[in-house]
């Protein structure tokens, strides 16, 4: 089916122009924080929201059906001064310059955040209040260092959360979530102390309802404006249309499949207003918009080619809200990438197949118009029909990264360890790029990312960082006087316990900040124990609250690296470890024949149990360091291996290391091999990964692999795909994702951008368009091993 | 009794001489002597080690373990080489590796295990190739027994070169069989093979009496076989012989010429070429046309 005119006039301008940055939210925020000094914080953060709704530009864009947008840009993005302003103040004026991920952002509009908006905030946003407490150790080895990172969580919203559509949202609407919050509020006695508590979040989730439902009513009037001024009778006819949903939803439960769509991009939209969020997870799509279109396919008021055109308005929706991040940030979560997780397939909670039209159409969208958002993941479960199979695998042929896949069963396995109710556990749905999750959950997700080979560089040098010499870890004895393999993996050890206990630290820290100034109302009336417990998120309102998940980068790396001591330094002898340090001190330089023999040793990612069992020994050891820790809510922190594509800036940090690294090269991402290092077959890969018992790493793992698109070229290649997924998930994997365009392809696209701006390729756990990745990222992208065959 | 042979290669992920994923077991020996042969480290059976110029870096590590003291260049000394692939071990780069290997059969036979999930998932599972895997039939007995105990599905790939009695029980352990027919000609087979087809072609006849499906292979090589009558005569005899017979057309590659560098033997100096996408889909119209149907696994 080809896309329709309207689509692809709209998918031309995504494709082709950049986002812009918009002051309005900010703006609006400030000044009602301007108006309620002395407020509780929950109610300010309420009232601020629903003063951005009225005040908001209103914008209906040309062709369109699904409206609502963040500001006055069509692809926008917007900026959240109370979680941090002082990255943005420094660096906003080489937004439009720099190499990964640029905004266009005029000088005007830069004189006048910085005179009128940044100022109020100067000593009153989140960033300042942890900088401000957390410890000088903790800040001197895990803030901006790339060796431990926490800053997602103190200068950006949070966002990480699943829309409760099934319970909430979609049999509510906002004008019954606001009748209900009114008679939770009616039951209240405010003599006493804890009800006061619960009044101001009832108070504050009627803010919010007010506020969406303003939203629409604006947007309705725009459209009838719009409408009464239009010419071209068709358009007309839609902007009356849309003048009509917009005049009931998000207030009311829609009834049909487009009312239901606008409704769900409403609920976006009021996300993003609210923070900014990464991770704004739209859930199990397929599941709750699947009876709209039956219903409306039953009464003959919908086609099916009608639904896919407005679920790819709806995928283009997500795709032109950028999330505004520091450039730090942009090399951990490059391409624009918000990470809105949308899931498909898998399981209902009675345990047949959860498939349905509306899952193909999904993939259909995403075939046809090639977005980066949403980011579609699927659920595969033992039994799952063919057909889809064909569906996955056949997007996965197109090379654009999606969809991220997943085993039904090991995401109901990580939850249920976490103590979930089996029904909810397999009810999971994504979060983010491979993390399993709930509607039902506040955690942070992705919460501190955790450098393996961090711990390796100090345990072998003191302590030190190898490329500035300056002490940013616990102190060691120098490398050169272990006497034994043993020795090292217990400095190791020794490293990576005191990371974990500083990223527990910043944390900790960022929590208690998080519950004094940093309410979620608007997410919280998104969840349904919230509403009843009548208590926000950072108050532990919802149903479950797990603890923060830390993410494990350069496993591999480290393995390897101890693969190398212990065979070429301790069992062959064939070099001293006095010779080692000074090879990777030097770079290997003037060590070329040492580098040889450490690349030829042992390397995770070929089903060598020589290597592997090291990596699994170093897996299980961070689990049991990490949940170790409780949080400020009681619950233990949890365990990930993802990604992001934070394997490029926590290698620029590091040395030399002893695998045949060169210093500031990329390490890896989640389970994945080191790039080239997988020599063997993808077979292998998928054997090795499936050796860290995913399912005690509940935040979710990540396995990238390439695959040369020629295996996946064909029926046959692609079923030999499906049988490899199916392996891999019976084996205990959770997560695989692959890269299948040529490197001859992407050599085209990197030389003639213009004419490759549509190609989306596979980052970690994301896709994103690969013009709008720096150089070194392609590079790094293209140099992943092509698992060929002939 | 353990039972061990002459192995090239043990081919994990193979997806295209079969169904599903399957792994490849190359035994080394051959009957026959192909001009264009692309394994021809398969042609003896006994231990080999190559060498790959372009990987080697000269670091002399494989010398300062050879027994004989054998430098870089494998190929100036090789008569001296016992092949006993002490260099392959410490090479760093891979340039010096074994080609053939004496192996264990209950060695193979737990290799195998790792990838029998993928086989399962994927409806594969092992393929014999070669060489010729008849040409070592104690050790594929052995293997074709024990995988058939396990329940694993096993193909063959076979030049057809074989006396059928010997082999008839293994043959029987097979759910598909590849058999090339290079040349109906005999006398262009003698000179191409250096054996005569009479053999093969009894053997085609014989393959009726096995319950394995069949899929006679013919690898096309420009200037030998590619001619219209050599195909149509091939078509009719498996039609008429081995009606239940599919047939595959190959097109001649030069993927094995490196090989033959890294055993320091010429490669054949005729002017083989490979038949253009349009070409052969012509012969397979002549196939097709002798009514026989055309299997092609990619």
């Amino acid at each position: 089916m080809a896309v329709t005119k309207r689509v692809e006039k709209i998918r031309q301008n995504y494709v082709n122009t950049r986002p812009h940055i918009s002051y309005e939210r900010a703006w609006s925020w400030t000044k009602s924080f301007q108006r309620t000094e002395g407020l509780s914080h929950i109610l300010r953060t309420a009232q601020a929201f629903k003063d951005t709704c009225e005040e908001l530009p209103v914008n209906i864009w040309e062709g369109e059906l699904i409206v609502g947008t963040s500001g006055e840009y069509r692809k926008c993005a917007i900026l959240t001064p109370e979680f941090g302003w002082q990255w943005i103040n420094e660096e906003i004026d080489t937004f439009p310059q720099r190499s990964q991920d640029p905004y266009d952002v005029t000088p005007e509009q830069v004189t006048f955040i910085k005179e009128n908006i940044f100022p109020y905030w100067k000593g009153r946003s989140v960033e300042e209040a942890f900088l401000a407490r957390v410890p000088d150790a903790t800040k001197l080895i895990g803030v901006d260092t790339g060796f431990l990172d926490t800053d997602s969580k103190w200068r950006n919203g949070v966002g990480e959360i699943s829309a409760d559509y099934i319970d909430v949202l979609l049999p509510k609407g906002f004008g019954g979530i606001r009748a209900e919050a009114e008679a939770y509020m009616n039951e209240l006695d405010i003599s006493i102390a804890a009800d006061r508590k619960k009044l101001e979040f009832y108070q504050s989730a009627i803010l919010i309802c007010d506020g969406m439902i303003t939203l629409g009513q604006r947007y309705a009037k725009k459209a009838k404006d719009m409408a009464e001024a239009e010419t071209d009778c068709q358009r007309k006819e839609e902007l009356l249309e849309i003048a009509r949903i917009c005049s009931v939803i998000p207030e009311q439960a829609p009834h049909t499949f487009r009312e239901a769509i606008q409704f769900v991009w409403f609920v976006q939209l009021g996300g993003i207003l609210s923070e900014n969020p990464l991770a704004w997870n739209p859930g199990r799509f397929d599941q709750y918009m699947y009876p709209y279109y039956q219903a409306d396919l039953e009464k003959g008021t919908l086609t099916r080619e009608e639904a896919l055109e407005l679920i790819e308005l709806l995928w283009l929706k997500y795709s032109e809200w950028a999330w505004t991040i520091s450039k730090n940030t942009a090399g951990f979560f490059a391409g624009y990438t918000n990470f809105e997780n949308l899931t498909i397939g898998g399981t209902k909670v009675d345990g047949s197949d959860a498939t349905n039209e509306i899952s193909y159409l999904a993939i259909e969208a995403t075939k046809e118009i090639m977005t980066h958002q949403p980011t579609l993941s699927c659920r595969i479960h033992p039994d799952c029909p063919a057909k889809f199979m064909e569906a996955v695998t056949g997007l996965v042929a197109t090379g654009c990264g999606f969809p991220a896949i997943h085993s039904d069963r090991t995401g109901y396995q990580m939850l249920s360890n976490l103590g979930y109710d089996p029904l909810d556990a397999r009810d999971w749905n994504n979060c983010g790029c491979v993390v399993p999750h709930s509607r039902k959950t506040f955690e942070w997700t992705s919460a501190c990312t955790i450098s393996f080979a961090a711990a390796l560089e100090f345990a072998l040098n003191q302590g030190r960082s190898r490329l500035t010499g300056q002490q940013v870890s616990v102190t060691e004895k120098d490398a050169k006087t272990f006497t034994s393999y043993e020795e090292i993996v217990e400095a190791w050890k020794k490293q990576f316990r005191y990371l974990v206990k500083h990223g527990v630290i910043s944390l900790i820290t960022a929590q208690e900040i998080h519950k004094e100034i940093g309410h979620r109302p608007f997410m919280s009336v998104c969840n349904e124990y919230c509403m009843k417990n009548g208590a926000d998120l950072v108050d532990g309102g919802a149903k479950y609250n797990i603890g923060p998940v830390f993410t494990g980068v350069g496993l591999s790396v480290t393995a390897n690296s101890l693969a190398v001591i212990k065979k070429l330094v301790y069992e062959e002898q064939e070099t001293t470890l006095s010779e080692l340090i000074d090879a990777i001190n030097a770079d290997w330089e003037g060590y070329e024949a040492l580098r040889q023999k450490a690349i030829a040793c042992p390397k995770y990612g070929n089903d060598d149990d020589y290597v592997d069992v090291i990596a699994r020994d170093l897996a299980d050891f961070y689990r049991q360091e990490v949940v170790a820790y409780k949080d400020i809510y009681g619950a233990h922190f949890v365990t990930a291996f993802m990604g992001i594509s934070n394997y490029l800036p926590t290698g620029k940090v590091l040395g030399a290391t002893p695998d045949g690294r060169h210093a500031k090269d990329p390490i890896n991402e989640g389970v994945s091999p080191v790039t080239g290092t997988d020599s063997s077959t993808c077979l292998a890969a998928l054997r090795s990964a499936a050796k860290m018992k995913h399912d005690m790493h509940s935040g979710g793992t990540l396995l990238n692999l390439r695959l040369d698109h020629n295996l996946v070229a064909t029926p046959r290649g692609r079923a030999n795909l499906g049988a490899m997924l199916q392996s891999y998930f019976a084996l205990g994997g959770f997560h695989v994702q692959f890269n299948t365009i040529s490197n001859e392809v992407l050599k085209k696209a990197q030389e003639n951008p213009d004419q490759y701006r549509s190609l989306l390729v596979r980052v970690a756990g994301y896709s994103a368009q690969f013009t709008n990745l720096s150089k070194e990222m392609q590079d790094s992208i293209m140099a992943r091993n092509a698992h060929e065959q002939f | 009794m353990a039972v061990d042979g002459y192995v090239m290669q043990l081919q994990p992920f193979s997806v295209n001489d079969g169904n599903g994923i399957r792994t490849t077991i190359f035994l080394a020996g051959c009957p026959l002597r192909c001009k264009w042969c692309s394994n021809p480290e398969g042609l003896i059976r006994s231990p080999l080690v190559g060498w790959y110029e372009r990987r080697c870096t000269g670091c002399g590590a494989c010398s300062s373990v050879c027994p004989k003291r054998i430098g870089c260049n494998l190929n100036q000394n090789r008569e001296e080489c016992s092949a006993c692939g002490r260099c392959s071990k410490v090479c760093p780069t891979g340039a010096r590796t074994n080609m053939v290997s004496l192996l264990d059969a209950d060695t193979i036979l737990s290799d195998l295990q790792r990838d029998e999930i993928f086989y399962r998932y994927s409806g594969g599972g092992v393929t014999f190739s070669g060489g010729e895997a008849t040409a070592q039939p104690a050790l594929l007995d052995y293997l074709s027994s024990k995988l058939y105990d396990r329940n694993i599905s096993m193909t063959l790939e076979s030049c057809g070169y074989f006396e059928f009695e010997k082999v008839k029980d293994i043959l029987a352990r097979m759910d598909l069989i590849f058999m090339d027919l290079k040349l109906f000609d005999d006398c262009k087979h003698k000179q191409y093979t250096g054996v005569s087809n009479q053999c093969i072609l009894n053997n085609i006849r014989h393959l009726a009496e096995i319950s394995a499906a069949v899929i006679i292979r013919i690898p096309v090589i420009g200037g030998v076989n590619n001619d219209e009558q050599n195909i149509r005569l091939s078509a009719r005899y498996v039609h008429d012989n081995l009606p239940k017979a599919k047939m595959e057309l190959l097109p001649y590659h030069t993927l094995g010429t490196v090989k033959y560098e890294a055993i320091g033997m010429p490669y054949a100096t005729e002017d083989f070429y490979r038949p253009t996408p349009e070409e052969l889909e012509h012969l397979k119209n002549i196939v097709r046309a002798e009514g026989v149907e055309l299997e092609d696994f990619r």
